[in-house]
Protein backbone atom coordinates (compact mmCIF):
# COMPACT_ATOMS: atom_id res chain seq x y z
CA UNK A 1 0.00 0.00 0.00
CA UNK A 2 2.63 2.78 1.11
CA UNK A 3 4.68 1.50 -1.84
CA UNK A 4 1.93 1.88 -3.98
CA UNK A 5 1.47 5.26 -2.81
CA UNK A 6 5.04 6.66 -3.35
CA UNK A 7 5.32 5.14 -6.46
CA UNK A 8 2.39 6.78 -7.33
CA UNK A 9 3.67 10.45 -6.10
CA UNK A 10 6.93 9.71 -7.48
CA UNK A 11 5.55 9.56 -10.81
CA UNK A 12 3.09 12.66 -10.66
CA UNK A 13 5.79 14.39 -9.10
CA UNK A 14 8.23 14.10 -12.27
CA UNK A 15 5.56 14.41 -14.60
CA UNK A 16 4.28 17.57 -12.74
CA UNK A 17 8.20 18.72 -12.69
CA UNK A 18 8.22 19.09 -16.93
CA UNK A 19 4.95 21.57 -16.35
CA UNK A 20 7.22 23.22 -13.28
CA UNK A 21 10.23 23.58 -15.57
CA UNK A 22 8.09 25.19 -17.78
CA UNK A 23 6.93 27.69 -14.81
CA UNK A 24 10.59 28.35 -14.10
CA UNK A 25 10.95 29.37 -17.28
CA UNK A 26 8.74 32.11 -16.97
CA UNK A 27 8.63 32.74 -12.94
CA UNK A 28 12.64 32.97 -12.41
CA UNK A 29 14.11 33.48 -15.94
CA UNK A 30 11.97 36.24 -17.60
CA UNK A 31 10.26 36.84 -14.42
CA UNK A 32 6.95 37.16 -15.81
CA UNK A 33 3.84 35.64 -13.70
CA UNK A 34 1.95 34.05 -16.56
CA UNK A 35 -1.61 32.98 -16.01
CA UNK A 36 -1.58 31.26 -19.36
CA UNK A 37 -0.47 27.90 -17.39
CA UNK A 38 -3.91 26.98 -16.14
CA UNK A 39 -4.86 26.89 -19.94
CA UNK A 40 -2.42 25.61 -21.58
CA UNK A 41 -1.72 22.14 -19.41
CA UNK A 42 -5.29 21.70 -19.96
CA UNK A 43 -4.78 22.40 -23.70
CA UNK A 44 -2.06 19.76 -23.61
CA UNK A 45 -4.44 17.32 -22.08
CA UNK A 46 -7.18 18.14 -24.39
CA UNK A 47 -4.96 17.96 -27.81
CA UNK A 48 -3.25 14.59 -26.66
CA UNK A 49 -6.43 12.80 -25.61
CA UNK A 50 -8.31 14.23 -28.22
CA UNK A 51 -5.73 12.94 -30.67
CA UNK A 52 -5.60 9.54 -29.65
CA UNK A 53 -8.95 8.70 -29.58
CA UNK A 54 -9.34 9.71 -33.00
CA UNK A 55 -6.85 7.34 -34.14
CA UNK A 56 -3.09 9.47 -33.76
CA UNK A 57 -0.25 7.61 -32.81
CA UNK A 58 -0.03 8.82 -28.96
CA UNK A 59 3.48 10.01 -29.41
CA UNK A 60 2.91 12.02 -32.18
CA UNK A 61 -0.24 13.43 -29.91
CA UNK A 62 1.71 14.47 -27.62
CA UNK A 63 4.24 16.12 -29.70
CA UNK A 64 1.43 17.95 -30.84
CA UNK A 65 0.26 18.61 -27.15
CA UNK A 66 3.65 20.36 -26.96
CA UNK A 67 3.28 22.97 -30.20
CA UNK A 68 -0.39 23.46 -28.96
CA UNK A 69 0.84 24.85 -26.15
CA UNK A 70 3.53 26.90 -27.21
CA UNK A 71 0.96 28.81 -29.71
CA UNK A 72 -0.64 29.08 -26.56
CA UNK A 73 2.42 31.14 -24.97
CA UNK A 74 2.88 32.73 -27.99
CA UNK A 75 -0.24 34.13 -28.02
CA UNK A 76 0.24 35.21 -24.24
CA UNK A 77 3.45 36.99 -25.20
CA UNK A 78 2.36 39.09 -28.62
CA UNK A 79 -0.30 40.33 -26.43
CA UNK A 80 1.74 41.49 -24.08
CA UNK A 81 4.24 42.40 -25.89
CA UNK A 82 3.04 44.13 -29.08
CA UNK A 83 -0.33 45.12 -27.53
CA UNK A 84 1.13 46.72 -24.33
CA UNK A 85 -0.95 44.32 -22.28
CA UNK A 86 -0.07 43.88 -19.03
CA UNK A 87 1.79 39.91 -17.70
CA UNK A 88 -1.41 39.40 -15.68
CA UNK A 89 -3.88 40.32 -17.35
CA UNK A 90 -2.35 38.82 -20.98
CA UNK A 91 -1.76 35.38 -18.91
CA UNK A 92 -5.95 35.64 -17.87
CA UNK A 93 -6.58 36.48 -21.42
CA UNK A 94 -5.35 33.35 -22.85
CA UNK A 95 -6.47 31.38 -20.00
CA UNK A 96 -9.89 32.15 -19.89
CA UNK A 97 -10.02 31.46 -24.13
CA UNK A 98 -8.24 28.49 -24.18
CA UNK A 99 -11.26 27.47 -21.71
CA UNK A 100 -13.63 27.57 -24.29
CA UNK A 101 -11.19 26.53 -27.05
CA UNK A 102 -10.38 23.24 -24.62
CA UNK A 103 -13.84 22.46 -24.77
CA UNK A 104 -14.00 22.87 -28.65
CA UNK A 105 -10.70 20.36 -28.61
CA UNK A 106 -12.49 18.11 -26.73
CA UNK A 107 -15.97 18.28 -28.05
CA UNK A 108 -17.38 17.92 -24.52
CA UNK A 109 -16.39 18.61 -21.03
CA UNK A 110 -13.81 15.04 -20.55
CA UNK A 111 -12.20 12.21 -22.92
CA UNK A 112 -11.56 9.21 -21.07
CA UNK A 113 -8.62 7.26 -22.35
CA UNK A 114 -9.54 3.76 -20.96
CA UNK A 115 -8.48 0.59 -23.11
CA UNK A 116 -6.92 2.86 -25.82
CA UNK A 117 -3.03 2.96 -26.71
CA UNK A 118 -0.97 5.65 -24.13
CA UNK A 119 3.16 6.47 -24.35
CA UNK A 120 2.65 5.01 -21.25
CA UNK A 121 1.36 1.24 -22.37
CA UNK A 122 3.73 1.89 -25.66
CA UNK A 123 6.52 1.89 -22.71
CA UNK A 124 5.33 -0.67 -20.72
CA UNK A 125 5.80 -3.46 -23.63
CA UNK A 126 9.60 -2.76 -23.46
CA UNK A 127 11.46 -4.99 -21.40
CA UNK A 128 11.66 -4.96 -17.56
CA UNK A 129 9.35 -1.67 -17.96
CA UNK A 130 6.32 -3.38 -16.83
CA UNK A 131 5.64 -2.12 -13.28
CA UNK A 132 7.90 0.91 -13.18
CA UNK A 133 7.60 2.22 -17.21
CA UNK A 134 5.56 5.36 -16.15
CA UNK A 135 8.29 6.05 -13.19
CA UNK A 136 11.51 5.34 -16.20
CA UNK A 137 9.70 7.38 -18.79
CA UNK A 138 8.95 10.15 -16.75
CA UNK A 139 12.22 10.34 -14.89
CA UNK A 140 13.70 10.05 -18.85
CA UNK A 141 11.49 13.01 -20.05
CA UNK A 142 12.51 15.27 -16.87
CA UNK A 143 15.61 14.63 -17.00
CA UNK A 144 16.12 15.16 -20.34
CA UNK A 145 14.27 18.20 -20.70
CA UNK A 146 16.30 19.85 -17.90
CA UNK A 147 19.14 19.31 -19.33
CA UNK A 148 18.45 20.40 -22.73
CA UNK A 149 16.97 23.52 -20.88
CA UNK A 150 20.39 23.89 -19.01
CA UNK A 151 22.03 23.86 -22.36
CA UNK A 152 20.36 25.84 -23.82
CA UNK A 153 19.91 28.59 -20.64
CA UNK A 154 24.30 28.45 -21.64
CA UNK A 155 23.84 29.43 -25.20
CA UNK A 156 23.89 33.19 -26.79
CA UNK A 157 20.34 32.61 -27.20
CA UNK A 158 19.81 31.28 -23.67
CA UNK A 159 21.95 34.22 -22.18
CA UNK A 160 19.67 36.74 -24.29
CA UNK A 161 16.71 34.97 -22.44
CA UNK A 162 18.30 35.86 -19.00
CA UNK A 163 18.87 39.34 -19.30
CA UNK A 164 15.62 39.46 -20.46
CA UNK A 165 14.50 38.83 -17.07
CA UNK A 166 17.03 40.53 -15.22
CA UNK A 167 18.03 43.48 -17.03
CA UNK A 168 16.18 44.68 -20.07
CA UNK A 169 17.23 47.88 -20.61
CA UNK A 170 20.93 46.75 -20.39
CA UNK A 171 20.53 43.29 -22.64
CA UNK A 172 18.25 46.22 -25.57
CA UNK A 173 21.19 48.15 -25.88
CA UNK A 174 23.05 45.48 -26.58
CA UNK A 175 21.45 44.61 -29.77
CA UNK A 176 18.62 41.82 -28.24
CA UNK A 177 14.93 42.33 -29.29
CA UNK A 178 13.54 41.88 -26.06
CA UNK A 179 9.94 41.59 -27.19
CA UNK A 180 11.25 38.64 -29.19
CA UNK A 181 12.54 37.08 -26.25
CA UNK A 182 10.21 37.30 -24.34
CA UNK A 183 7.53 35.72 -26.98
CA UNK A 184 10.31 32.70 -27.40
CA UNK A 185 10.14 32.43 -23.81
CA UNK A 186 6.41 32.03 -23.34
CA UNK A 187 6.19 30.07 -26.24
CA UNK A 188 8.70 27.49 -24.70
CA UNK A 189 6.93 27.56 -21.05
CA UNK A 190 3.49 26.84 -22.50
CA UNK A 191 4.79 23.97 -24.29
CA UNK A 192 6.54 22.57 -21.79
CA UNK A 193 3.22 22.72 -19.62
CA UNK A 194 1.17 21.16 -22.06
CA UNK A 195 3.55 18.50 -22.58
CA UNK A 196 3.21 18.09 -19.17
CA UNK A 197 -0.93 17.97 -19.17
CA UNK A 198 -0.64 15.62 -22.21
CA UNK A 199 1.41 13.46 -19.89
CA UNK A 200 -0.33 13.48 -17.03
CA UNK A 201 -4.01 12.97 -19.31
CA UNK A 202 -2.29 9.87 -21.02
CA UNK A 203 -1.17 8.38 -17.19
CA UNK A 204 -5.10 8.99 -15.45
CA UNK A 205 -6.05 7.73 -18.90
CA UNK A 206 -8.24 10.93 -18.29
CA UNK A 207 -8.50 14.61 -19.54
CA UNK A 208 -10.94 16.95 -18.36
CA UNK A 209 -11.86 20.76 -18.78
CA UNK A 210 -10.72 21.99 -15.30
CA UNK A 211 -7.76 19.59 -15.07
CA UNK A 212 -5.64 22.97 -15.31
CA UNK A 213 -6.79 24.66 -12.36
CA UNK A 214 -4.91 25.91 -10.14
CA UNK A 215 -2.19 24.93 -12.28
CA UNK A 216 -0.27 27.90 -11.95
CA UNK A 217 -0.17 27.99 -7.97
CA UNK A 218 0.94 24.27 -7.76
CA UNK A 219 4.06 25.13 -10.04
CA UNK A 220 4.72 28.53 -8.38
CA UNK A 221 5.08 26.37 -4.96
CA UNK A 222 6.92 23.68 -6.33
CA UNK A 223 9.55 26.42 -7.87
CA UNK A 224 9.84 28.16 -4.78
CA UNK A 225 9.83 24.58 -1.95
CA UNK A 226 12.61 23.52 -4.42
CA UNK A 227 14.33 26.52 -4.45
CA UNK A 228 14.11 26.95 -0.35
CA UNK A 229 15.25 23.37 -0.10
CA UNK A 230 18.01 22.75 -3.00
CA UNK A 231 19.36 26.61 -3.92
CA UNK A 232 20.13 28.38 -7.08
CA UNK A 233 23.52 29.26 -6.86
CA UNK A 234 24.12 28.32 -10.52
CA UNK A 235 21.63 27.23 -13.45
CA UNK A 236 22.00 23.67 -13.58
CA UNK A 237 21.35 23.66 -9.30
CA UNK A 238 18.42 26.09 -10.03
CA UNK A 239 17.11 23.67 -12.50
CA UNK A 240 17.33 20.48 -10.22
CA UNK A 241 16.11 22.23 -7.61
CA UNK A 242 12.88 22.83 -9.56
CA UNK A 243 12.43 19.09 -10.20
CA UNK A 244 13.04 18.29 -6.63
CA UNK A 245 10.06 21.08 -5.61
CA UNK A 246 8.28 19.55 -7.92
CA UNK A 247 8.62 15.84 -6.62
CA UNK A 248 8.24 17.15 -2.82
CA UNK A 249 4.97 19.36 -3.59
CA UNK A 250 3.48 16.07 -4.77
CA UNK A 251 4.71 13.97 -1.58
CA UNK A 252 3.70 17.08 0.63
CA UNK A 253 -0.14 16.66 -0.75
CA UNK A 254 -0.05 13.00 -0.54
CA UNK A 255 0.66 13.13 3.35
CA UNK A 256 -1.99 15.67 3.08
CA UNK A 257 -4.47 13.43 1.63
CA UNK A 258 -3.27 10.40 3.91
CA UNK A 259 -4.14 12.49 7.17
CA UNK A 260 -7.61 12.55 5.97
CA UNK A 261 -8.02 15.97 4.16
CA UNK A 262 -10.10 15.63 1.15
CA UNK A 263 -8.81 16.42 -2.03
CA UNK A 264 -11.15 19.32 -2.55
CA UNK A 265 -9.12 21.32 0.30
CA UNK A 266 -5.62 21.18 -1.89
CA UNK A 267 -5.89 24.32 -3.53
CA UNK A 268 -6.30 26.11 -0.43
CA UNK A 269 -3.29 24.28 0.91
CA UNK A 270 -1.13 24.82 -1.84
CA UNK A 271 -2.39 28.24 -1.99
CA UNK A 272 -1.11 28.74 1.83
CA UNK A 273 1.95 27.03 0.95
CA UNK A 274 2.87 30.17 -1.90
CA UNK A 275 1.98 33.03 0.66
CA UNK A 276 4.29 31.69 3.45
CA UNK A 277 6.90 31.18 0.97
CA UNK A 278 6.42 35.03 -0.61
CA UNK A 279 5.84 36.09 2.86
CA UNK A 280 8.25 35.10 4.81
CA UNK A 281 11.02 36.86 3.01
CA UNK A 282 9.56 40.36 4.62
CA UNK A 283 8.20 38.50 7.76
CA UNK A 284 12.30 37.88 8.38
CA UNK A 285 13.61 41.45 7.18
CA UNK A 286 10.57 43.25 9.94
CA UNK A 287 11.53 40.32 12.68
CA UNK A 288 15.91 41.27 11.98
CA UNK A 289 14.94 44.81 12.13
CA UNK A 290 12.59 44.46 15.62
CA UNK A 291 14.94 42.32 17.40
CA UNK A 292 18.29 43.85 15.47
CA UNK A 293 17.05 47.57 16.55
CA UNK A 294 19.42 50.16 14.49
CA UNK A 295 22.35 47.84 14.05
CA UNK A 296 19.52 45.91 11.77
CA UNK A 297 18.50 48.72 10.01
CA UNK A 298 21.94 49.49 9.04
CA UNK A 299 22.88 45.80 7.77
CA UNK A 300 20.06 46.18 5.62
CA UNK B 1 30.11 61.09 -37.81
CA UNK B 2 26.95 61.74 -35.29
CA UNK B 3 24.46 64.14 -37.20
CA UNK B 4 21.77 65.20 -35.27
CA UNK B 5 19.53 67.38 -37.06
CA UNK B 6 17.07 69.88 -35.53
CA UNK B 7 15.54 66.66 -33.20
CA UNK B 8 12.63 67.35 -31.53
CA UNK B 9 10.85 65.84 -28.63
CA UNK B 10 7.44 66.63 -26.66
CA UNK B 11 6.86 64.37 -23.01
CA UNK B 12 3.36 64.92 -22.38
CA UNK B 13 2.09 66.29 -25.30
CA UNK B 14 -1.50 67.50 -24.96
CA UNK B 15 -1.51 67.50 -21.54
CA UNK B 16 -0.63 69.67 -18.09
CA UNK B 17 2.41 68.41 -17.89
CA UNK B 18 3.23 68.41 -21.39
CA UNK B 19 7.39 69.48 -21.45
CA UNK B 20 9.47 70.26 -24.66
CA UNK B 21 12.85 68.32 -23.59
CA UNK B 22 14.97 68.77 -27.21
CA UNK B 23 13.69 71.41 -28.66
CA UNK B 24 15.21 71.23 -32.53
CA UNK B 25 18.35 70.34 -31.02
CA UNK B 26 21.37 69.76 -33.71
CA UNK B 27 24.92 68.51 -33.21
CA UNK B 28 27.36 67.76 -35.30
CA UNK B 29 30.53 65.12 -33.82
CA UNK B 30 33.63 64.55 -36.14
CA UNK B 31 35.46 61.15 -36.06
CA UNK B 32 37.25 60.81 -32.64
CA UNK B 33 35.37 63.72 -30.89
CA UNK B 34 35.05 63.83 -27.13
CA UNK B 35 32.33 65.58 -26.15
CA UNK B 36 31.45 66.63 -22.97
CA UNK B 37 27.69 67.90 -22.02
CA UNK B 38 27.07 70.33 -19.67
CA UNK B 39 24.14 71.51 -18.09
CA UNK B 40 21.25 72.20 -15.20
CA UNK B 41 18.71 69.73 -14.46
CA UNK B 42 15.84 69.60 -16.98
CA UNK B 43 18.20 71.16 -19.61
CA UNK B 44 18.01 67.90 -21.84
CA UNK B 45 21.27 66.03 -22.06
CA UNK B 46 19.69 62.53 -21.02
CA UNK B 47 16.83 62.98 -23.54
CA UNK B 48 19.62 63.61 -25.77
CA UNK B 49 21.57 60.76 -25.04
CA UNK B 50 18.50 58.45 -25.07
CA UNK B 51 17.05 59.80 -28.77
CA UNK B 52 20.38 58.98 -30.15
CA UNK B 53 20.28 55.84 -28.51
CA UNK B 54 16.95 55.21 -29.46
CA UNK B 55 15.27 54.71 -26.23
CA UNK B 56 11.82 56.30 -27.42
CA UNK B 57 11.13 57.90 -31.12
CA UNK B 58 11.73 61.53 -31.69
CA UNK B 59 8.75 63.51 -33.08
CA UNK B 60 11.09 65.30 -36.16
CA UNK B 61 13.96 65.57 -36.85
CA UNK B 62 16.56 63.48 -38.09
CA UNK B 63 19.75 61.59 -36.34
CA UNK B 64 22.06 59.54 -38.79
CA UNK B 65 25.71 57.46 -37.51
CA UNK B 66 28.07 58.00 -40.78
CA UNK B 67 25.64 58.71 -42.75
CA UNK B 68 23.49 56.20 -41.98
CA UNK B 69 19.79 57.44 -40.75
CA UNK B 70 18.98 55.46 -37.58
CA UNK B 71 16.01 57.96 -36.97
CA UNK B 72 13.24 55.56 -36.98
CA UNK B 73 15.37 52.35 -35.70
CA UNK B 74 14.66 50.79 -32.79
CA UNK B 75 17.15 50.43 -29.80
CA UNK B 76 18.65 47.06 -30.13
CA UNK B 77 18.79 48.27 -33.74
CA UNK B 78 21.31 50.78 -33.10
CA UNK B 79 23.60 48.52 -30.81
CA UNK B 80 25.97 47.70 -33.06
CA UNK B 81 26.66 51.26 -33.68
CA UNK B 82 26.32 53.23 -30.41
CA UNK B 83 27.05 51.40 -27.08
CA UNK B 84 26.07 53.09 -23.19
CA UNK B 85 27.64 53.27 -20.01
CA UNK B 86 24.60 54.30 -17.60
CA UNK B 87 24.51 56.41 -14.51
CA UNK B 88 23.30 53.98 -12.18
CA UNK B 89 26.00 51.40 -11.79
CA UNK B 90 23.23 48.32 -11.66
CA UNK B 91 21.70 49.58 -14.99
CA UNK B 92 24.68 48.23 -16.94
CA UNK B 93 24.84 44.51 -15.97
CA UNK B 94 23.05 41.90 -15.18
CA UNK B 95 23.26 41.09 -11.66
CA UNK B 96 22.01 37.66 -11.49
CA UNK B 97 24.57 36.28 -14.51
CA UNK B 98 28.10 35.85 -14.22
CA UNK B 99 31.03 38.05 -14.83
CA UNK B 100 32.19 36.48 -18.18
CA UNK B 101 28.56 35.65 -18.81
CA UNK B 102 27.94 39.68 -18.64
CA UNK B 103 30.94 40.01 -21.37
CA UNK B 104 29.76 37.47 -23.79
CA UNK B 105 26.81 39.46 -23.96
CA UNK B 106 28.48 42.68 -24.71
CA UNK B 107 30.66 40.80 -26.66
CA UNK B 108 28.00 39.77 -29.25
CA UNK B 109 26.61 43.85 -29.16
CA UNK B 110 24.24 44.14 -32.54
CA UNK B 111 25.24 40.47 -33.54
CA UNK B 112 23.01 38.15 -34.01
CA UNK B 113 22.18 35.76 -30.78
CA UNK B 114 22.61 32.05 -32.10
CA UNK B 115 21.78 28.90 -30.25
CA UNK B 116 25.40 27.60 -29.82
CA UNK B 117 27.42 27.86 -26.69
CA UNK B 118 28.03 31.20 -25.68
CA UNK B 119 31.65 31.38 -23.49
CA UNK B 120 34.32 28.75 -24.60
CA UNK B 121 38.42 29.29 -23.67
CA UNK B 122 38.98 31.19 -25.93
CA UNK B 123 36.25 33.95 -25.22
CA UNK B 124 37.29 33.30 -21.25
CA UNK B 125 41.47 33.94 -22.33
CA UNK B 126 39.86 37.37 -23.68
CA UNK B 127 37.91 38.02 -20.69
CA UNK B 128 40.40 37.56 -18.75
CA UNK B 129 43.54 40.02 -20.63
CA UNK B 130 40.86 42.35 -20.58
CA UNK B 131 39.77 42.42 -17.07
CA UNK B 132 43.74 42.64 -16.13
CA UNK B 133 43.83 45.89 -17.55
CA UNK B 134 40.91 47.45 -15.17
CA UNK B 135 43.24 46.35 -12.16
CA UNK B 136 40.45 45.24 -10.25
CA UNK B 137 41.72 42.17 -9.52
CA UNK B 138 38.25 40.61 -11.72
CA UNK B 139 40.18 38.50 -14.30
CA UNK B 140 39.94 35.55 -11.19
CA UNK B 141 36.59 36.24 -10.56
CA UNK B 142 35.01 35.29 -14.34
CA UNK B 143 32.23 33.08 -12.90
CA UNK B 144 30.90 35.31 -10.17
CA UNK B 145 27.80 36.87 -10.16
CA UNK B 146 27.97 40.46 -10.79
CA UNK B 147 25.72 41.32 -8.09
CA UNK B 148 28.74 40.13 -5.82
CA UNK B 149 30.23 43.40 -6.87
CA UNK B 150 30.84 46.90 -5.83
CA UNK B 151 29.01 49.61 -7.55
CA UNK B 152 32.47 50.96 -8.85
CA UNK B 153 33.36 47.49 -10.00
CA UNK B 154 30.27 47.22 -11.89
CA UNK B 155 30.71 50.23 -13.53
CA UNK B 156 34.22 49.66 -14.42
CA UNK B 157 32.95 46.26 -15.85
CA UNK B 158 29.88 48.53 -18.09
CA UNK B 159 32.61 49.80 -19.73
CA UNK B 160 34.85 47.78 -20.51
CA UNK B 161 31.30 45.90 -22.35
CA UNK B 162 30.54 49.04 -23.40
CA UNK B 163 33.97 49.24 -25.79
CA UNK B 164 34.62 45.51 -25.75
CA UNK B 165 33.42 45.69 -29.01
CA UNK B 166 34.25 48.79 -31.04
CA UNK B 167 31.57 50.90 -31.05
CA UNK B 168 31.04 53.82 -33.54
CA UNK B 169 30.31 55.88 -30.74
CA UNK B 170 29.98 55.71 -26.87
CA UNK B 171 27.40 57.61 -24.91
CA UNK B 172 28.53 58.28 -21.14
CA UNK B 173 25.25 59.44 -18.80
CA UNK B 174 26.82 61.12 -15.60
CA UNK B 175 28.66 56.85 -15.61
CA UNK B 176 30.51 58.67 -12.61
CA UNK B 177 27.90 60.75 -10.52
CA UNK B 178 27.44 57.10 -8.23
CA UNK B 179 30.68 56.04 -7.32
CA UNK B 180 32.47 57.84 -4.31
CA UNK B 181 35.19 60.46 -5.43
CA UNK B 182 38.30 57.96 -5.99
CA UNK B 183 36.30 55.36 -7.15
CA UNK B 184 34.85 58.08 -9.71
CA UNK B 185 38.90 59.02 -10.72
CA UNK B 186 39.47 55.35 -11.32
CA UNK B 187 36.15 54.46 -13.69
CA UNK B 188 37.41 58.12 -15.40
CA UNK B 189 40.29 57.28 -15.95
CA UNK B 190 39.49 53.90 -17.55
CA UNK B 191 37.27 56.36 -19.77
CA UNK B 192 40.03 58.04 -21.09
CA UNK B 193 42.57 55.66 -21.26
CA UNK B 194 39.87 53.11 -23.50
CA UNK B 195 38.90 56.12 -25.40
CA UNK B 196 42.09 57.16 -26.69
CA UNK B 197 43.12 53.76 -27.60
CA UNK B 198 40.75 52.83 -29.56
CA UNK B 199 40.11 56.47 -30.85
CA UNK B 200 36.08 56.58 -30.45
CA UNK B 201 33.85 59.23 -30.86
CA UNK B 202 32.23 60.25 -27.50
CA UNK B 203 29.67 62.04 -26.11
CA UNK B 204 29.56 62.24 -21.92
CA UNK B 205 27.42 63.60 -19.69
CA UNK B 206 28.89 65.50 -16.74
CA UNK B 207 27.88 67.20 -13.58
CA UNK B 208 31.27 68.03 -12.78
CA UNK B 209 32.64 71.41 -14.54
CA UNK B 210 36.13 70.66 -13.92
CA UNK B 211 35.85 67.65 -15.61
CA UNK B 212 33.63 69.48 -18.14
CA UNK B 213 36.74 71.35 -19.30
CA UNK B 214 39.83 69.03 -18.55
CA UNK B 215 38.70 65.48 -20.00
CA UNK B 216 37.84 65.52 -23.86
CA UNK B 217 38.29 67.58 -27.03
CA UNK B 218 35.06 69.99 -26.87
CA UNK B 219 32.40 71.20 -24.50
CA UNK B 220 29.01 71.92 -25.09
CA UNK B 221 26.23 73.07 -22.51
CA UNK B 222 22.56 72.84 -22.97
CA UNK B 223 19.36 74.34 -21.81
CA UNK B 224 15.76 74.04 -22.53
CA UNK B 225 16.49 71.44 -24.78
CA UNK B 226 19.21 73.33 -26.72
CA UNK B 227 22.39 73.85 -27.18
CA UNK B 228 23.48 76.85 -25.81
CA UNK B 229 27.40 76.76 -25.95
CA UNK B 230 29.88 74.75 -27.81
CA UNK B 231 33.28 75.52 -27.50
CA UNK B 232 36.61 73.78 -28.60
CA UNK B 233 40.32 74.81 -28.66
CA UNK B 234 41.54 77.42 -27.43
CA UNK B 235 38.66 79.04 -26.47
CA UNK B 236 38.09 75.92 -24.46
CA UNK B 237 41.63 75.77 -23.21
CA UNK B 238 41.60 79.82 -21.87
CA UNK B 239 37.96 78.90 -19.98
CA UNK B 240 37.36 78.64 -16.65
CA UNK B 241 34.85 77.67 -14.15
CA UNK B 242 33.60 80.93 -12.72
CA UNK B 243 33.39 82.36 -16.65
CA UNK B 244 31.62 79.11 -17.90
CA UNK B 245 28.89 79.83 -15.11
CA UNK B 246 29.20 83.46 -16.37
CA UNK B 247 28.47 82.29 -19.78
CA UNK B 248 25.51 80.21 -18.78
CA UNK B 249 23.95 83.07 -17.23
CA UNK B 250 24.57 85.61 -20.41
CA UNK B 251 23.13 82.88 -22.40
CA UNK B 252 20.65 81.57 -20.77
CA UNK B 253 19.10 84.51 -18.68
CA UNK B 254 19.05 82.31 -15.40
CA UNK B 255 21.07 80.86 -12.68
CA UNK B 256 22.86 77.01 -12.93
CA UNK B 257 21.50 75.02 -10.63
CA UNK B 258 24.45 74.89 -8.74
CA UNK B 259 23.54 72.70 -5.58
CA UNK B 260 24.40 69.62 -8.15
CA UNK B 261 26.80 71.09 -9.95
CA UNK B 262 30.47 70.23 -8.84
CA UNK B 263 32.62 73.56 -9.37
CA UNK B 264 35.75 71.60 -9.07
Amino acid sequence: MFTQIALGTMEQGLMYAIMVLGVYLTFRILDYADLSVDGSFTLGAATATSLIVGGTDPWIATGMAFIAGTLAGLFTGILHTKFKITPLLSGILTMTALYSINLRVMGRANISLLGSRTIFSDFAKLPFMEEYGVLVLSLGSVLLIGAVIYFFLQTELGLALRATGDNELMIRSLGVNTDLMKILGLGLSNGLVAFAGSYVAQKLEFADASMGIGMIIAGLASVIIGEVLVGTSSIGRAILAVICGAVLYRAIIAVVLQLGLEATDLKLITSFIVIIALVSPTLRKKIASWSGGISGKEAQ
Amino acid sequence: MLNVHEVLKTFNRGTVNEKIALNKVSLELLPNDFVTVIGSNGAGKSTLLNAIAGNFMVDSGEISIEGIPITRLPAHKRADLISRVFQDPLSGTAASMTIEENLIMAFRRGKGRRLRRAIGPKERDLFRIELEKLGLGLENRLTNKVSLLSGGQRQALTLLMATLQKPKLLLLDEHTAALDPKTAEKVLELTCGVTEQQQLTTLMITHNLDHALTFGNRTIMMHEGRVILDIKGIERNNMTISRLLEMFEKASGSHMNTDRMILA
